[in-house]
């Protein structure tokens, strides 16, 4: 690339480069860069690294398919409604794990932690939701209440919608949205994929990752929170 | 000193500036391109893992690219960052400004529908009396649609129809499926043209700027390109009264530069393309610089399930394949409540349903989804927004970007006719599925918010009157001889098609001119 030979030239000509380099007229320009700084020790730090002896990167597990994670965002009336939830609407099935088994309700208590406040205020007001009208209707918590029960309470709200275009009414939406989420938290999980391999499909939930393709470090820094702009500010 | 002089600066590397490159330096005009963000080299770039091993397991970062519906977490990295770039807009006319500002732009992730626009869309105000017509017509741009077809090898079938413009194909001779055929037959019953679809297949599986254009500019020697640089202000020169310099910014190191040239092209997308002009406040007087954005309706539609594909009876003789319904509203009778018109994209599928087409959860979903598996059959709406002076983009001073450059401010809504399309076209799909014995298992009338569709247009429109257009029919300013700009801002109106080639054709037609301009002496 002649980026480098372009960007030098085209520098000698901008005002404030014509001055350093009038000023640098009666100096000696330095014709070698300064040296490398050398490492501490008896070997160079960075010796040796190639792609023929590091480890490969297939060898790392999953944290959370590993290690206890503590619920953080949800109460505890929240959680114990979410995880019913996550039970009934998608259960164990054929040898492919349930959204228990998968870690949802856990993962979703770290994603809607983690979302800007309206879809964490339609999570929150929709499990207080359930379990206040499982109490109100059936006199039990969510929780306790029996399959036919939750039935009565969820099916009245379920609807087809297609992509980017969930229902808007306030329960269906939170219905929807939830049923969604915790269908694809379920597959997209480490569990679902270890049974689709053992059902014989040769790469299940694979893509193509897009890694940043040189990012500007400056911003990167510069940036705390993602998702502190305001509103209309797109 | 620079090394050489540049003869034409091309700001951007997509579609349009990509075809500026190829055409100049094919003519032996030495060009630099210069492009806001990086070069991608896919292999080290990219990487195939599951979602479980990404942070959010497949979702969307939260509050990350709230408005690029397109994204995921795969693919986040790709598009411009919203905080980098910001946008405003009135919270009650939500835009989605979707862009790449990597080597290549978009054109390293367009959809390859290929289209020509016809003269309903050259001379709409001639056809129904609203909005202007061009000051071009098919028959000015069907050559250079021909070259630009042969070389992104565009597949498709003459129908010979008027509004559906014939052109150079890849001959696409295949059979229809036969849930296809049915859909065809349906049509044909109600009057509706079901078409082949029509896309680029490219070379190598890649119908790109970075490998069907670009690499000629490169061959010729005559090309240099600069990634990695923001431009914030073309400037004009006092005495002569073009333009004359563009100042720029390292996107990495922040560092200032400038640099001159004879001839300016802007490539960089449409409304980048204008919100430089409106930053540099050049070639405005006319004073509609900004006016008459105009994009595409999508996202209004239908998911159906052919009855004879499920439980595992799908057969590829039966399931697959696509269809276009081109335009077919108001061309020889009069729709009731709204003007022009909108195509389908048809298309069915031997995979998954996906669930939220069932109003079902657990082990009943379950059984619905394995019954209904690769029974999938769909179709979806291009329509024409209609071309709005109201409807227009401005400088926000009080927002900048990463590199201190205001921001744009987007003020644009779809109106009944927009809405009342979108309807027509539903409801349109829904009784030629059923016709075609199809169950319809989900719809949805409402629109996705304008920009969606990627195809953004106009801004800076082309017309023979200096006191009502940016640009004159070469895509060249009014006011100044040596600034063109080539991108999709030059539209007057945009159509049901996927604008891609008529930019290209756009593109190939100015930049020809312009060579010819300057070998003469006259640019």
């Amino acid at each position: 690339m002649r980026r480098r030979d372009f960007v030098k030239g085209f520098v000698a000509v901008s005002a404030a480069a014509k001055s350093v380099l009038a000023q640098q007229a009666t100096q000696v320009a330095p014709s070698t860069p300064p040296p490398v700084p050398t490492a501490p020790g008896p070997v160079p730090w960075m010796r040796g690294l190639n792609e023929m002896n590091r480890v490969s990167p297939d060898v790392a597990a999953v944290p959370d398919a590993i290690a206890q994670t503590s619920a953080r965002f949800f109460s505890g009336e929240q959680m114990v409604t979410l995880r019913r939830l996550c039970e009934i609407l998608v259960p164990p099935h054929k040898g492919y794990p349930g959204a228990i088994d998968a870690g949802v309700p856990e993962f979703l208590d770290f994603l809607v932690g983690a979302s800007p406040a309206d879809r964490q205020r339609s999570y929150q007001n929709g499990l207080d939701w359930l379990d206040a009208e499982s109490k109100k209707k059936f006199g039990v918590a969510f929780v306790d209440a029996q399959p036919a029960q939750i039935d009565q309470l969820i099916r009245p709200w379920l609807r087809t919608w297609m992509s980017d275009h969930p229902p808007t009414e306030d329960h269906a939406y939170f219905i929807n949205i939830a049923h969604s989420d915790i269908r694809t938290a379920t597959v997209n999980s480490k569990a679902w994929s270890d049974a689709a391999k053992a059902e014989g499909e040769r790469s299940p939930n694979m893509g193509v990752y897009w890694f940043p393709v040189e990012p500007d470090m400056r911003r990167e820094c510069a940036q705390p929170a993602a998702h502190a702009t305001k509103k209309h500010r797109a | 000193m620079p090394e050489e002089n540049v003869d034409v600066l091309i700001i951007g590397s997509g579609h349009s500036g990509g075809m500026a490159a190829k055409i100049l330096t094919e003519k032996g005009i030495s060009c630099l391109m210069l492009n806001a963000g990086p070069i991608v080299d896919v292999k080290k770039d990219t990487e195939m893992k599951p979602a479980y091993s990404l942070p959010f397991r497949g979702f969307k970062e939260p509050g990350k690219l709230p408005h690029v519906f397109q994204s995921n977490e795969f693919n986040a990295n790709t598009w411009v960052d919203e905080q980098e770039v910001p946008y405003t807009y009135d919270p009650q006319k939500p835009y989605n400004w979707v862009r790449v500002r990597l080597f290549g732009g978009r054109s390293l992730f367009w959809s390859r529908q290929s289209f020509r626009l016809s003269d309903y869309e050259f001379k709409g105000k001639s056809h129904d009396g609203y909005g202007d017509d061009w000051p071009i017509s098919l028959a000015d741009l069907a050559p250079y649609y021909s070259r630009v077809e042969a070389i992104f090898r565009v597949k498709g079938r003459p129908e010979g129809l008027p509004q559906y413009p014939d052109g150079n194909f890849v001959l696409d001779d295949s059979p229809w499926s036969g849930c296809m055929q049915r859909f065809v037959d349906a049509g044909k019953k109600a009057g509706v043209p079901v078409c082949k679809a029509r896309s680029s297949e490219g070379v190598g599986g890649l119908a790109s700027s970075v490998n069907l254009l670009l690499p000629d500019a490169f061959a010729t020697g005559k090309l240099k390109a600069i990634p990695n640089v923001v431009v914030r202000e073309i400037r004009a020169d006092k005495n002569t009264g073009l333009a004359s310099e563009v100042f720029f910014v390292d996107r990495l190191s922040r560092r200032e530069m400038s640099v001159k040239a004879r001839v300016i092209v802007l490539a960089a997308g449409t409304l980048e393309s204008t919100r430089l002009l409106l930053n540099s406040k050049i070639g405005n007087s006319s004073g509609v610089m900004g006016h008459y954005l105009i994009d595409q309706i999508y996202g209004a539609g239908i998911v159906c399930s052919v009855p004879e594909a499920r439980d595992g009876k799908a057969t590829p003789g039966l399931m697959g394949g696509n269809a276009l319904i081109p335009r077919f509203r108001n061309i020889d009778s009069k729709a009731k409540n709204f003007i022009r018109g909108y195509a389908l994209n048809v298309y069915s599928s031997t995979g998954p349903m996906d669930p939220r087409n069932f109003a079902a959860y657990g082990e009943e979903l379950q059984q619905k989804l394995e019954s209904y598996h690769g029974s999938a059959f769909g179709a979806g709406i291009m329509g024409e927004v209609l071309a709005r002076y109201e409807n227009h983009v401005s400088i926000d001073k009080n927002v900048v970007d990463a590199w201190g450059i205001p921001a744009l401010h987007i003020s644009t809504k779809y109106t009944d006719n927009e809405f009342n399309m979108a309807r027509d076209a539903v409801d349109t799909a829904v009784s030629l599925a059923e016709a075609a014995g199809f169950e319809v298992l989900s719809k949805n009338y409402d629109p996705n918010p304008p920009g969606y569709s990627i195809h953004e247009l106009g801004t800076c429109r082309m017309g023979d009157d200096p006191k009502t257009s940016v640009l004159n029919k070469w895509c060249q300013s009014h006011d100044m001889k040596n600034l063109f700009v080539v991108d999709g801002s030059s539209f007057v109106s945009a159509g049901w098609q996927n604008p891609t080639m008529s930019i290209l054709a756009l593109a190939m037609r100015s930049s020809e001119y312009l060579a010819e301009q300057m070998h003469k002496g006259n640019v």
